[in-house]
């Protein structure tokens, strides 16, 4: 793997990261302040900083490094959760957020100064330091209490020894190593300098191993001039693990006294050293070997004279009472916490086994290539069936098990590329969260199946028409608090987004509480825009629908955020590139509702094979809402050559296929045929005549454009069973351009 | 060495193990990976390992926690376990050795410094 390629891993991460953190403190806003939340923050923002500095991002490190501190104390309890805090730890990620892409893509670091400046006044030694030493009975030192530690509780007189020991060791020896030197070098008799050590009984704990020690000191080319066995006891009350053994070692003078200490860094003082020629090799001492490995009674003694020393190390003795009650509800928590966590957000629960779990990570390229030669496979299985049938053979029951293992081989293929929604949906707090600071307008979210799966590049794709709905939802939907409050509404809007799945296909709602679609002001437009003519007699579907037409708007003032009349057509191409389709429901003074219906994947749909003519044609299963043989007396005639079709009470338009695609011959006559009634965007409903319906099976897309060129109407091509293509129908744009054709027939 | 040193890292950071992965494999090491305390208690149960280098602050059971347990076990018990810690302080590190740890590696690592750790604690 390059050092690229794992960058990119830390990049995917920090996306992980960040939503993570982005779920966490949604919960936190919402009322979860449990350990398991603030340290999934804590865990995230951590591990971005970690990644940071191994790769080198240094604005990135640095930025992380106080919003770390500044969680570290939240997560101590130094820092009382309260709504401004969450408030700036959600603007601080917006800008972790900026800083991750800046570091992506190589662009400039983003102005941080005044938001670091805003944490560390935020954290626990600063301007909050009062409320949380004023909940704190603990007096002056608790400043330090933030510092010491966090995870588990060493005893207090542990810290004390560690620390005294350490100091005593690099205190104690700092000052007669250049002494030792200086004599060493005027005098020079022996260039050698010596070292002395005695690994005591700890030395042997915690996978360590002197003798290693002692190979690397020789490494180093140090000699062992002397051993003291003085001390090794008769056989009988021999223990295995005490430092019975002393040696004294001679190294060459080109050999720097750090190296040396290096090889016992790890071990610190479980192995006493003395270096410098005049030092002797420190003494034996019998220690408990068994158990309480922490408890070293003698360390106490020399602590005190080490005056330095003293205050620092007795410090965490008089703070540990600190830290321990802070931490206790956090201990205490998991039982209380199990019901609200579970309850509350199962969207930030979520998330996070995909990284609990074992997975392994594949190029997307590799995916792809499985999922075309998937496809393939489901084409050539088809093909096989289409021929044995043609020979005669057919209901084999090895057909049968091949083609159960070809949709499970499918079906597992495409599961590899779904993805659970909560990715797009996790963006949207922020876009809330920017909108309300221009807009003014402060919109409460909800959720509702974030665990929904989809395919991958259906999520990627999906990002942006979303944000332009959502924008257009708080933009145009959602009324400024006083007027919703005049309406009887509460002040804060709220914005639910939901994904459910629904006979192979996702919903998507995206829906406001706000004033829904002003039919007349948006028709006033339409007719003023030119879009249609003023006396038009549209349906309400129909008005709400001329929002998605190109260069349509309506806001009074084209703010910034939406309302540059670009978006919608664009959202809805975007939704229709993807397969899918958008449709409104709108409710005058009660709100708006956009709702996405999305295939599964972009790589196989269903479809309804028919024969028009001697053509075969797929349409897209889809769009079909139905498909029927009429009697004589549901139609009705429009004009010479339209008809229309009642459907239970309803008239839709009659389009045979044989006439919008030009074919030699197939059925005109609706009764000679079968009537598919299908959904179309910018149309409503449509009965399409075709001669029959010959089967419905899964196809693969082949487009058209790339091999020939994009045909109005066909929206592909397939290959079918026996090995024919066929052209699979584009059912809006066929709709949307024979309709216009027959009223101007009509007419 | 008569054989490859085994080492397992466990580290919650997909970046970070294919950080400690290149900078071990190519030096030689034998590197098997765990993303966190429980999934590495796992792969001991089956496995043989010279090295352990385990990250801090993992969800499940972090690296403080999968060193009590190693040391609590048999099978494992006298492992050397390196321990990565963002910080560098004495008390961290007495910390760390207070808990159980072998040694340490400060995050960011250096390469040299990372295999000269490992190679300094591998039996």
């Amino acid at each position: 793997m390059s050092p690229e390629e794992i960058q990119q891993i830390f990049f995917v991460e920090c996306e992980e990261s960040l939503a993570a953190a982005e779920a966490g403190l949604a919960a936190c806003r919402a009322g979860t302040h449990d350990s398991d939340t603030v340290n999934a923050v804590f865990r995230a923002v951590h591990s971005i900083k970690g990644g940071a500095g191994a790769f080198g991002y240094s604005a990135l490190q640095a930025y992380t490094h106080t919003f770390e501190t500044l969680l570290s104390d939240v997560r101590e309890g130094l820092v009382a959760i309260e709504e401004q805090l969450v408030d700036l730890l959600l603007r601080a990620l917006d800008t972790l957020a900026d800083h991750v892409e800046a570091a992506r893509e190589g662009g400039d670091a983003p102005a941080d100064a005044a938001l670091i400046a805003e944490m560390e006044g935020a954290m626990a030694g600063n301007a909050a330091a009062a409320p949380a030493a004023a909940a704190e009975p603990e007096p002056a030192p608790q400043p330090e209490a933030a510092s010491s530690d966090d995870d588990d509780e060493p005893k207090p007189i542990d810290d004390l020894d560690l620390a005294a020991l350490l100091d005593d060791l690099t205190g104690g020896f700092d000052a007669p190593a250049p002494a030792a030197a200086s004599t060493n070098a005027p005098a020079g008799q022996d260039k050698r300098w010596k070292v002395h050590l005695r690994p005591r009984a700890g030395a042997m704990r915690n996978g360590s191993e002197p003798l290693l020690m002692l190979r690397d000191i020789a490494a180093l080319g140090g000699e062992s001039v002397f051993c003291d066995v003085s001390q090794v006891p008769p056989l009988d009350s021999f223990e295995v693990a005490q430092g019975y053994l002393g040696w004294t070692f001679a190294m060459p003078a080109d050999v720097a006294e750090d190296a040396v200490r290096d090889i016992f860094d790890f071990i610190g003082d479980d192995c006493a050293l003395a270096i410098g020629n005049d030092e002797e090799i420190p003494e034996f001492r019998a220690e408990q070997t068994a158990p309480a490995p922490k408890a070293e009674p003698i360390a106490v003694a020399p602590a005190a004279p080490a005056a330095p020393a003293a205050p620092v190390a007795a410090a965490p003795v008089a703070v540990a009472p600190a830290p321990a009650p802070a931490k206790a509800p956090p201990a205490a928590a998991p039982a209380a916490e199990a019901k609200p966590d579970s309850a509350e957000k199962p969207a930030a629960a979520a998330p996070a086994p995909p990284s609990a779990g074992q997975s392994i990570r594949i190029d997307l390229f590799k995916l792809d290539r499985l999922i075309d030669l998937v496809g393939e496979l489901v084409i050539a299985q088809a093909m096989l069936v289409q021929r044995l049938d043609g020979a005669g053979i057919t209901a084999t029951e090895e057909l049968g098990l091949l083609e159960s293992l070809t949709r499970d081989i499918q079906e597992s293929a495409m599961s590899i590329r779904a993805q659970p929604i909560a990715s797009v949906f996790s963006r949207v707090p922020r876009i809330l969260r920017d909108l309300a600071a221009s807009t003014g307008k402060h919109v409460k979210l909800e959720t509702i199946g974030e665990t929904t799966e989809l395919d991958k590049t259906v999520i990627e794709r999906l990002g942006e028409p979303l944000t332009h709905l959502i924008r257009n939802a708080v933009d145009h939907g959602i009324e400024s608090a006083d007027v919703r409050i005049a309406a009887g509404k509460p002040p804060e809007g709220t914005l639910t987004l939901s994904a459910e799945h629904r006979s192979g296909r996702i919903l998507i709602t995206i829906a406001d509480d706000g004033a829904g679609i002003n039919r007349e002001r948006v028709l006033a437009k339409a007719v003023e825009k030119g879009i249609v003519s003023p006396d038009a007699q549209l349906s309400a579907e129909e008005i709400d629908n001329l929002i998605f037409a190109p260069g349509f708007s309506t806001a009074q003032v084209v703010s910034n955020i939406s309302g540059r009349g670009v978006g919608m057509d664009v959202v809805r191409q975007n939704v229709k590139d993807l397969g899918g389709r958008i449709t409104i429901e709108s409710v005058p003074g009660q709100g708006t509702a956009f709702i996405l219906t999305l295939p599964l994947t972009l790589a196989i749909s269903d479809g309804m094979i028919v024969d028009v003519g001697d053509q075969t044609l797929v349409v897209p299963l889809a769009h079909v809402v139905e498909s029927l043989r009429p009697g004589e007396g549901d139609f009705h005639g429009l004009g010479s050559n339209a008809q229309m079709l009642n459907v239970r009470g309803r008239f839709i338009p009659i389009i045979s296929l044989k006439t919008a695609l030009g074919a030699p011959t197939g059925a005109t006559n609706p009764q000679e045929g079968v009537l598919i009634v299908v959904d179309t965007e910018s149309a409503g409903q449509a009965a399409l005549l075709v001669d029959d319906i010959c089967d419905q099976r899964q196809f693969v897309i082949k487009s058209l454009a790339t091999n020939f060129r994009a045909v109005e109407g066909v929206a592909g091509a397939t290959i079918l069973g026996d090995g024919k293509v066929a052209l699979i129908v584009d059912v809006d744009g066929l709709v949307a351009c024979a309709l216009p054709a027959q009223e101007r027939q009509a007419a | 060495m008569s054989k490859t040193t085994r080492i397992l890292t466990v580290d919650d950071s997909a970046s970070m193990r294919a950080l400690l992965n290149h900078a071990l494999s190519t030096n030689g090491f034998d590197v098997a990976q765990a993303d966190d305390g429980v999934s590495a208690l796992e792969w001991l149960a089956v496995n043989e390992v010279d090295v352990v280098i385990t990250d801090i602050n993992m969800p499940r059971l972090d690296g403080f926690g999968l060193i009590e347990q190693v040391r609590g076990g048999t099978r494992h018990r006298d492992r050397p376990i390196l321990v990565l810690t963002t910080e560098s302080s004495d008390e961290k590190k007495a910390r760390a050795r207070a808990a159980g740890a072998t040694g340490w590696i400060v995050k960011p690592f250096d390469t040299d410094k990372l295999v000269a750790a490992v190679r300094r604690v591998a039996h």
